[in-house]
């Protein structure tokens, strides 16, 4: 029988033969993206493999993860949603509005949209947080992983749109998206002082971490809106 | 203040509360194609910190938030199943028949390649290769059957190849079955091809021919962003490693990209290939902005082009030698 640890609301450490990272299914029996599937006292389990995911990286690297079962969350960069289906098991009674811009990658997503009822696909451009603005609603978790060079205005435009007062951002930053040439350091200093002032209120930062050894040139970041 | 939400458009008051509303029908599919169009007008937005949830009960469009999440959950999915499909456009179809040419070229080669190697062991002689060679295999199997009228009964009476047994007859020929019907399904496709950039791109297709012209929006990653770039990289585009070596690197721009299988280049003398190459990229990206924009076809342009090319090659009719020498100096001061 493994041995459960609970590292967050909703965010578990399964030791079997090896500990790993996982979150309680909301779909039971459905594989999303070839993770393990693991069944405890009638619960079942689905492994969240951190180098796959900048958010289970996060977890890793301990930083305080902002999620409740009911949280909204507005996810930005869904890709074929291999985290979002983790963020949907955590808020199991809560909202996931998903934004991504490319077809393709939606193509691949809608089918996880429609089989969970806390998922809200969007097919666009996070950088125009008006173009959504008639279907969300306030948030109180902004995640975002879109790798594109812009992402700290992003961020600011998303958050002072639907970020509650006392909400949280999650960003994880890529350098090489940002500069291929200029060392990943110095971009990090540079993204978290345009975090801290691109716009009013600013963020303040509360964790800042590299991903590693999960991801490399990956800067984590948590933050909420400044007072 | 008027505000368009998903589900209607509301009127709120100078503190926020709702005064009317104009609730837009229950249907999911109907309620999918409004947030489409309220996602690309983008006016009276709710102001920021909206409760939309709270607002659609206090509205009676919804009686609980489980039936506001469930309509939202569907009208999403709704929206972005029509914007997915609808992403499939024509030059994204091209594109798609362009990659599976190019795959069923590759795949052709290797199978012709092995039954060349294949039928040799049996009739070595036959001259024949590809699509000729697998027609041939189909219709005879063993040269043995080959008919004393056919031109070359001589040679296959005389073949020092090995008999074909018949068990190794019907396995050679479904094998040749497989690649006649590959050289068949790349006519298909090209015939697609042709006809399709015709439609979507006429003057694209004029200048550069279907072929190219499909590839060029294929590298490009579609119509509008081939229309997007300045012709000196439509001058390199397909040039691949060398081309993202260059944007990365900033190394020296590579110069042969996949326009250079254009006749007008291929038949100008190599001194003014590059100019010519030059000309023809600023047509060509003339040409697909045309086609993003208008679609209408501007016969024009060939002349204009023909034109150019036809200066061209009369302003130089004889190798730069000066210019050469002059290329070499500095090299040899590069050397000491
Ligand atoms: C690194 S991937 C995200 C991976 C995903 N978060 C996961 O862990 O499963 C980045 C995604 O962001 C999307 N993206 C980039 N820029 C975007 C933008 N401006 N708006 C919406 N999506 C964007 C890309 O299409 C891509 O799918």
């Amino acid at each position: 029988m493994p041995e459960i640890r609970l590292l967050s609301e909703g965010i578990f450490e399964l030791t079997k033969d090896k500990k790993q990272l996982s979150t309680l299914s909301l779909d039971p029996g459905k594989v999303v993206y070839g993770e393990k599937l693991i069944s405890v006292e009638g619960s079942e389990y689905r492994t969240w493999d951190p180098r796959r995911s900048k958010l289970g990286a996060m977890v890793l690297k301990k930083f305080d993860i902002p999620f409740r079962k009911d949280s909204k969350v507005l996810y930005l960069g869904a890709s074929s949603g291999t985290t979002v289906s983790h963020v949907s098991d955590i808020v199991s009674e809560g909202a996931v509005y998903s934004v991504e811009f490319a077809p393709r990658s939606m193509r691949d997503f809608i089918g996880l949209a429609s089989r969970r009822k806390n998922i809200f696909p969007i097919l666009a451009d996070a950088g125009k947080p008006d173009s959504y603005a008639h279907i969300v609603e306030p948030v109180d978790v902004i995640f975002q992983d879109v790798a594109q060079p812009n992402q700290a205005e992003i961020a600011a435009r998303n958050a002072s749109r639907f970020l509650k007062k006392d909400g949280y951002l999650l960003l994880s930053i890529k350098a090489r998206s940002i500069d291929t040439a200029a060392s990943p350091r110095e971009i990090f200093k540079e993204e978290v002082k345009k975090l801290e002032q691109a716009f009013e209120p600013g963020f303040e930062i509360l964790t800042a971490r590299e991903l590693l050894p999960y991801h490399e040139d990956h800067l984590g970041v948590l933050a909420k809106l400044k007072e | 203040m008027k505000i368009n939400t998903w589900f209607g458009v509301l009127d709120l008051g100078s503190n926020g509360e709702l005064l009317t509303s104009e609730l837009f029908p229950k249907t999911v599919r109907e309620l999918a194609l409004r947030s489409l169009s309220l996602k690309d007008s983008r006016q009276n937005l709710p102001p920021e910190g909206f409760d939309l949830a709270t607002a659609a009960i206090e509205c009676g469009f919804a009686d609980s938030f489980s039936e506001y999440y469930s309509l939202l959950h569907e009208v999403t999915l709704e929206s972005v199943k029509i914007q997915v499909s609808e992403a499939l456009t024509p030059d994204q179809r091209v594109i798609q028949a362009v990659e599976a040419l190019d795959d069923i070229n590759e795949t052709t080669n290797s199978l012709s390649e092995r039954l060349f190697e294949w039928y040799g062991g049996y009739f070595p002689e036959s001259g024949l290769i590809g699509e000729a060679l697998a027609a041939f295999i189909v219709k005879y199997g063993s040269r043995e059957n080959i008919s004393p009228e056919d031109p070359i009964y001589l040679r296959a009476r005389d073949s020092m190849g090995a008999r074909l047994e018949a068990a190794d007859e019907v396995l050679l020929k479904g094998f040749a079955e497989s690649v006649c019907s590959l050289y068949e399904r790349r006519k298909h496709v090209e015939a697609y091809i042709e006809s399709s950039m015709e439609t979507l791109a006429p003057n694209l297709t004029m200048l550069a021919g279907p072929m190219l012209g499909a590839r060029l929006i294929s590298i490009a990653g579609s119509l509008e962003k081939l229309a997007s770039f300045p012709s000196s990289t439509i001058q390199v585009i397909g040039a691949n490693k060398a081309l993202f070596k260059h944007l990365r690197a900033r190394a020296p721009s590579p110069k042969h990209g996949v326009i250079y299988s254009h006749p007008i280049i291929n038949t100008s003398p190599w001194w003014v290939r590059g100019k010519v190459a030059r000309a023809l990229a600023a047509k060509l990206s003339l040409a697909a902005r045309i086609d993003f924009y208008s679609a209408k076809k501007d016969p024009s342009l060939a002349g204009k082009l023909e034109e150019k090319v036809r200066k061209l090659r009369a302003e130089n009719p004889r190798p730069p030698q000066k210019r050469q020498e002059g290329r070499a100096k500095p090299k040899k001061k590069r050397r000491k």
